[in-house]
């Protein structure tokens, strides 16, 4: 039986300070970031070849974080369902999932109004981790692209065969 | 500070600088005659002079003097500006230099020594920790060149590579004994990683005596961003062994 990855499995680190963190003040993970670790909303995948999906799969290297948000999209534009896999610190996955949150139910012209500086903002994120708010942004964006893209007329798919 | 800093500087680049640590003396030394203090030290007014114990400590007094926060691991740990460096000789450098300035040994003197070799030994301890591990070592190497890995998203990451990074993640999350943690580790350390690895040490061993060669950093740079993600899949092989032990 298939076991969808708890956020335990997805966090690479126990909520402790990465070691180029401790030269500031010590400094514990907000509880808004701590409560989306300890529960997940959204975790998952959809049908990346189905034609109402959007997959965005983005990569911060400096950090080695992954995130995959996808997107489910009805025939009037709007996110109906929204899923995310991240691999990397609490706050890159709160953020993720937070955005998971936040694109059900808008349309996809709304979506593309998120703003990183809103999901940093609402999980208290510390300036460290601003980075980890824009990839969620970066993720959504990417989703939401790739959809479009789906939806665009077949020629291109002709030329290539 | 400046006959200090000339003395370290010294030691670091002076085997590749014939003929410039005269001239680059003079100038500080110029320098500071212009109005910046000689470098004196902090407790008996004497100036530092020749360096004694690696600059750590006073000719005169024998005080420990403040560190340096500008000088780099390799200079300070005594080892070869390059990526290819002697670890044993790292280690026994970073012992040596912990049995001079650890705070163990200094729990009889002033507050101030106390509080400059609190400062020293972190210090020796960062420099040993960032040479010691191969990453860090190139990443720091990087970085004295100029050439930061930035925080954030990276536009042009290949999509194949987060395809196969997402799946080596999943497969840890979802591993549900040794032997399937052990098949992710031959694939990550084999093939892929193996293969980059061997590209990257060998490649930068190459250039790391050249390093003005900016294409040639521009690969680094891409390689050592596929390691450092390489290497978030190792500790997420250990995080699935920990979660067996639950």
């Amino acid at each position: 039986m298939y076991r969808s990855p708890s956020s335990a499995s997805l966090m690479r680190q126990s909520p402790r300070l990465p070691a180029r963190e401790l030269s500031a003040p010590a400094r514990l993970y907000h509880k808004k970031v701590v409560d989306h670790y300890e529960n997940p909303r959204n975790v998952g995948s959809l049908d990346k070849t189905a034609k109402n999906v959007g997959t965005g799969l983005v990569g911060a290297p400096a950090c080695g974080d992954v995130m995959k948000l996808q997107i489910q999209v009805d025939e009037k534009g709007k996110i109906v369902d929204a899923r995310f896999k991240t691999f990397g610190c609490g706050s890159a996955i709160a953020s993720s999932s937070l955005a998971t949150e936040w694109v059900k139910g808008k349309t996809v012209e709304e979506a593309l109004t998120i703003k990183n500086t809103d999901i940093a903002k609402e999980l208290c994120l510390p300036p460290v981790k601003l980075h980890c708010s824009m990839l969620a942004e970066d993720a959504i964006k990417a989703a939401l692209a790739d959809f479009k893209l789906k939806q665009e007329p077949k020629k291109g798919d002709a030329e290539k065969k | 500070m400046w006959g200090w800093r000339a003395g370290a500087l010294l030691r670091g680049w002076g085997r590749r600088l014939v003929g410039a640590p005269g001239r680059r003396l003079l100038s500080c030394h110029a320098a500071s005659q212009a109005g910046n203090s000689a470098p004196r030290c902090w407790k008996c007014g004497s100036p530092r002079g020749p360096a004694r114990g690696d600059g750590l400590f006073c000719p005169q007094c024998s005080a420990l003097q403040p560190p340096d926060p500008t000088r780099d691991y390799f200079s300070l740990l005594d080892c070869h500006h390059s990526f290819r460096i002697d670890t044993t000789k790292l280690q026994r450098k970073y012992q040596q230099l912990q049995r001079l300035v650890h705070p163990d040994f200094f729990s009889q003197r002033s507050q101030t020594e106390k509080e400059f070799s609190e400062k020293h030994s972190t210090m020796v301890n960062e420099a040993y920790k960032t040479l010691l591990a191969p990453l860090s070592r190139g990443l720091y190497l990087l970085k004295l060149h100029g050439i930061d890995i930035p925080e954030g998203t990276d536009y042009e990451m290949d999509n194949q590579f987060l395809v196969e990074i997402m799946e080596i993640n999943e497969k840890l999350a979802e591993a549900q004994n040794e032997a399937a943690i052990k098949e992710v580790e031959s694939t990550v350390r084999g093939t892929r990683f193996g293969v980059i690895s061997q590209d990257l040490h060998g490649d930068f061993s190459l250039r790391g005596e050249n390093l003005n060669d900016v294409g040639g950093m521009e690969k680094q740079k891409q390689g050592w961003r596929t390691k450092q993600v390489y290497e978030n899949c190792e500790s997420g092989e250990e995080d699935g062994r920990e979660r067996m032990k639950e």
